[in-house]
């Protein structure tokens, strides 16, 4: 009889453990759908006492990464500088001949328009942490709600787009990396201007893009287009690395290697500006989307 | 125990940055079907494998709920079959982290796709399953052998042994 009794109670723990799991996904899954979601009171808490624990469990790792790093930097940092040097220069020249041809083009107009565009106030945030489950991509940061961080926030780097916010407690927030299944944002190919979707693959980055004719080739810069206003056009996303044949299918994809190298990210920059447009973050495929940005779900 | 099922989730994504998703141990995984094997208390098991699976949920981009679903379910799977199957040595558990793992892996992308509009099961790829099931298995018997150790200093009691049930039955002559 005690042994029932004993197995009954299993049974309903068993029961109320995994409803309330369940409960919290639909919660979870309905704050992501509305724009995304200022995680609950206990769990905040439980991110804020667990950031400063995790930074220390990160400490020995992290001097082994940047010990290792600066040995590696060491063996072939003065071969670099020369060659840094050398495209300094180069980059500069180019640079000056492309002002002459904007001047000339008179498009510095647009440039001015796109500087105002970038003057959001951004905000330096550490990486805490990456994703806790070999399934996902996303990275914990050390600044939250009391630092005016909110979900639906960009995340980038100086090198380019990051990610986007997608939970934050008062001290922490949880960002959603450009590698992660669920994200896709709109690119244009700087080049020739042709537009498509930039996926993750948990991975690596996709280019998506529409047209026999879209002229993508290997080393082709991709930018954000900016139209859905989550991003501000302009920022690096990566380089196109091989482009898929042309076939009878209309959409074509290409490979991208991503310009963050996000296994060797320490510090972010987040945009404290979040996009009046975040319900198109969420949309369903296959329905008329202008600018899927990172968030739209995809697949895990 | 608290201590471990909460710091294991940070130890994972602490990891995360020197070893690839595909190659790196799903250490919170394994130290439930750790805990499954060596705690004694059912209940209290329970609660850790669910708390486990919490912390997972929040320090990765999961649902809130998805890991603590699936470590309840995989505790469960765990302490019903090492009830039934020895699970003493280290070829059952490599097989049977084995199993734990590709079913896990279809629980999540499952869970995710079913939560999801839009998303596809494309993930279940055995590139990237293959993996994870490969290193998952070889890790389980040094995962399991950590965990017993510490059960064994918490509780101060000898672990992984179950007190062995004699059938008794009447003799009818």
């Amino acid at each position: 009889m005690t042994e029932i009794r004993s197995r009954v109670l299993l049974a309903g723990l068993t029961a109320l453990l995994a409803g309330f799991a369940l409960v919290n996904m639909v919660v979870d899954r309905r704050a992501l759908a509305q724009g995304g979601r200022e995680l609950s009171w206990w769990s905040g808490l439980a991110l804020d006492v667990a950031v400063p624990i995790q930074k220390f469990v990160a400490i020995p790792f992290e001097i082994a990464r940047v010990s290792w790093g600066e040995y590696i930097a060491l063996q072939g940092v003065r071969r670099e500088n020369g060659d840094l040097r050398g495209k300094l220069a180069e980059s500069e020249d180019e640079n000056l001949q492309l002002r002459e041809a904007l001047l000339a083009s008179g498009r510095l107009d647009r440039i001015a328009e796109m500087r105002e565009e970038f003057d959001v106030p951004m905000l330096r945030a550490n990486l805490v942490g990456l994703d806790a489950s070999t399934w996902f991509r996303s990275v914990l940061i050390d600044r939250g709600r009391n630092h005016g961080v909110h979900s639906g926030m960009p995340l980038i780097s100086e090198l380019g787009v990051v990610g986007l916010v997608t939970a934050t407690s008062r001290n922490a927030a949880k960002g959603m990396l450009l590698l992660d299944r669920q994200s896709a944002v709109s690119a244009v190919v700087q080049r020739s201007r042709d537009r498509g979707v930039v996926r993750g693959t948990g991975d690596g980055l996709v280019f998506e893009f529409v047209g026999r004719d879209a002229d993508v080739a290997p080393g082709d810069l991709l930018i954000t287009s900016g139209l859905g206003g989550v991003f501000p056009k302009g920022l690096r996303i990566g380089v196109v690395a091989t482009v898929e044949e042309a076939s009878a299918q209309l959409q074509r994809e290409a490979t991208v290697d991503p310009v963050v190298d996000f296994g060797r990210l320490e510090q972010v920059f987040v945009m404290l500006r979040r996009s009046s447009t975040m319900d198109l973050l969420y949309a369903t495929e296959g329905g008329d989307q202008p600018d899927p940005a990172p968030g739209a779900k995809s697949g895990p | 125990m608290l201590v471990i099922v909460f710091g294991v989730p940070m130890l994972e994504g602490a990891l995360a940055p020197f070893l690839p998703a595909a190659f790196r141990p799903d250490l919170p995984l394994l130290v439930v079907f750790a805990l499954a094997l060596a705690w004694r208390n059912t209940a209290t098991g329970l609660v850790l494998a669910a708390v486990c699976g919490f912390v997972v949920d929040l320090f990765s981009g999961a649902l809130l709920g998805q890991h603590a679903l699936l470590s309840v379910l995989a505790f469960v799977a765990s302490r019903v079959l090492s009830q039934r199957v020895s699970m003493i040595g280290a070829l059952p558990q490599i097989v049977f982290a084995a199993g734990l793992t590709a079913v896990h892996a279809i629980g999540v992308v499952g869970l995710t796709t079913f939560f999801t509009p839009g998303a596809d099961l494309a993930l279940l790829r055995p590139g990237v399953v293959l993996p994870r099931v490969a290193v998952n298995a070889l890790a389980a018997p040094a995962v399991n052998a950590i965990v017993a150790t510490l059960v064994t200093w918490v509780s101060g009691e000898e672990t992984g042994r179950r007190p062995l049930r004699i059938a008794t039955r009447s003799y009818v002559p």
